[in-house]
């Protein structure tokens, strides 16, 4: 593992063994596989649990200190090969790297109780196969995605998948890429891995399930006379008949227009009528609205 | 990529559990004594078990080895693991606008 080991922890090179067990225990229980999904962490968890394991050890981090990352290589009875680097200083510290490294203070927190005693029961049958966690991850998409579905690259805890996404994904559903997720230990099967899908947020469309609203701009003749007019939905364009006599609000419903369905019925598109005026009018237009104004005995505030 | 099941068991007997989880019969009578096993006793006095139990049994080993809790403390992370799943899957059901 690259990372030094004091990074992983966030703690200095004259942190105390008590600051390196508290970061440590912090760190451990935020990036847990079976408490933190995301596919990232159990690489930082393992990354946390190798810094702690050498860290906690005096003997191992005097040498880690001294060696780096090549700490494990050297041999133990190195300071005495060499004849004693500083004078003195490598007996002492070996009397306290010896007898309390047998101790350790791994045990410390942990406590004597029957548990342990079953403890060995996990290591000595099961030799350590564990089955990985199931992670999750969340994969946003812009509309006109999740309507077409299709291949995408993604890249999610250092590692890169090519995802195949089914034609007409909703938001909050899960895509699951089975035996993706955290690696099982001895050769136990890995965990699943959970895309949930996050459909974005956009300008024009608007999602409830597989139903999509889009506003339909008409002009004011178009609305009264009744015309049909071009809508772009997300499977491309559509034409929408407008009956006259239509006011703004009103939706006109395009029948399996919205977002298809692997198992069964499409979504609707719901155009929603919004009548739009000209901000400025031409001398004619002006002429013509007024003679409307002068005619016409429509009052839209009166039922 | 992904597994299909032909057939799936509903019950699971503990040398069955103990067998697929590689684990001890007396550790998962005793971790399921601890009610961290969904399991029943049937009128011969045997244990039958959930299918999700080697499922259950491989988080219950690293929650144990990766964070060094008790079987006490497992029990009630699980609850609470179980308990923020419901809630997320509800506050999912409920994005439905976007």
């Amino acid at each position: 593992m690259a990372t030094d080991y004091y990074d992983a922890l966030g703690v200095s090179r004259t942190a105390s063994t008590d600051e390196i067990q508290r970061e440590y225990r912090k760190l451990a229980r935020r990036y847990h596989p079976d408490v933190n999904k995301d596919p990232g962490a159990e690489e930082r968890f393992k990354e946390i649990s190798e810094a702690y394991q050498v860290l906690s050890d005096p003997e191992q981090r005097r040498k880690y200190d001294r060696f780096g990352p090549d700490f494990r290589r050297v041999p133990d009875d190195y300071e005495e090969r060499v004849g004693a680097g500083g004078p003195g200083g490598g007996r002492v510290r070996y009397a306290r790297g010896g007898p309390s490294g047998v101790s350790g203070f791994g045990e410390g927190f942990e406590g004597i109780d029957i548990e342990d005693l079953f403890g060995g029961l996990f290591r000595g049958r099961g030799g350590g196969r564990v089955q990985g966690a199931d992670q999750e991850a969340e994969l946003s998409l812009p509309v006109e995605e999740a309507y077409r579905g299709g291949r995408r690259h993604l890249t999610l805890g250092g590692r890169e998948f090519d995802v195949d996404i089914p034609p007409g994904v909703t938001d909050g559903q899960r895509i699951r890429l089975a035996g993706q997720g955290g690696r099982g230990s001895s050769g136990a099967p890995p965990g699943d891995l959970y895309l949930v899908v996050r459909v974005r947020t956009h300008p024009r469309y608007r999602l409830d399930g597989r139903d999509i609203t889009v506003d339909l701009p008409v002009a004011p003749w178009e609305a009264a006379l009744g015309a049909t007019v071009p809508v772009t939905t997300p499977g491309g364009e559509v034409k929408v008949r407008v009956p006259p006599g239509t006011s703004s609000g009103r939706r006109l419903r395009l029948r399996g227009e919205g977002m298809p369905n692997p198992n069964g019925r499409p979504g609707d598109l719901y155009a929603e009528v919004r009548v739009m005026v000209p901000k400025r009018l031409g001398r004619r237009e002006r002429e013509l609205f007024e003679e409307l104004a002068a005619v016409s005995d429509f009052d839209p505030r009166r039922v | 990529m992904a597994e299909y099941l032909l057939t799936r068991p509903v019950r699971e007997s503990l040398d069955s559990v103990a067998v697929r989880s590689g684990l001890h019969p007396d550790l998962v009578r005793r971790l399921a004594t601890l009610g961290l096993l969904d399991c029943r006793t049937d009128p011969d006095g045997r244990l039958w078990f959930a299918p999700s139990t080697v499922h259950e049994l491989a988080r219950v080993q690293r929650l144990r080895s990766g964070l060094g809790l008790n079987y006490a403390a497992i029990g009630l992370v699980l609850d609470l693991l179980d308990r923020i799943d419901v809630l997320e899957a509800q506050v999912r059901s409920r994005r439905q606008w976007t």
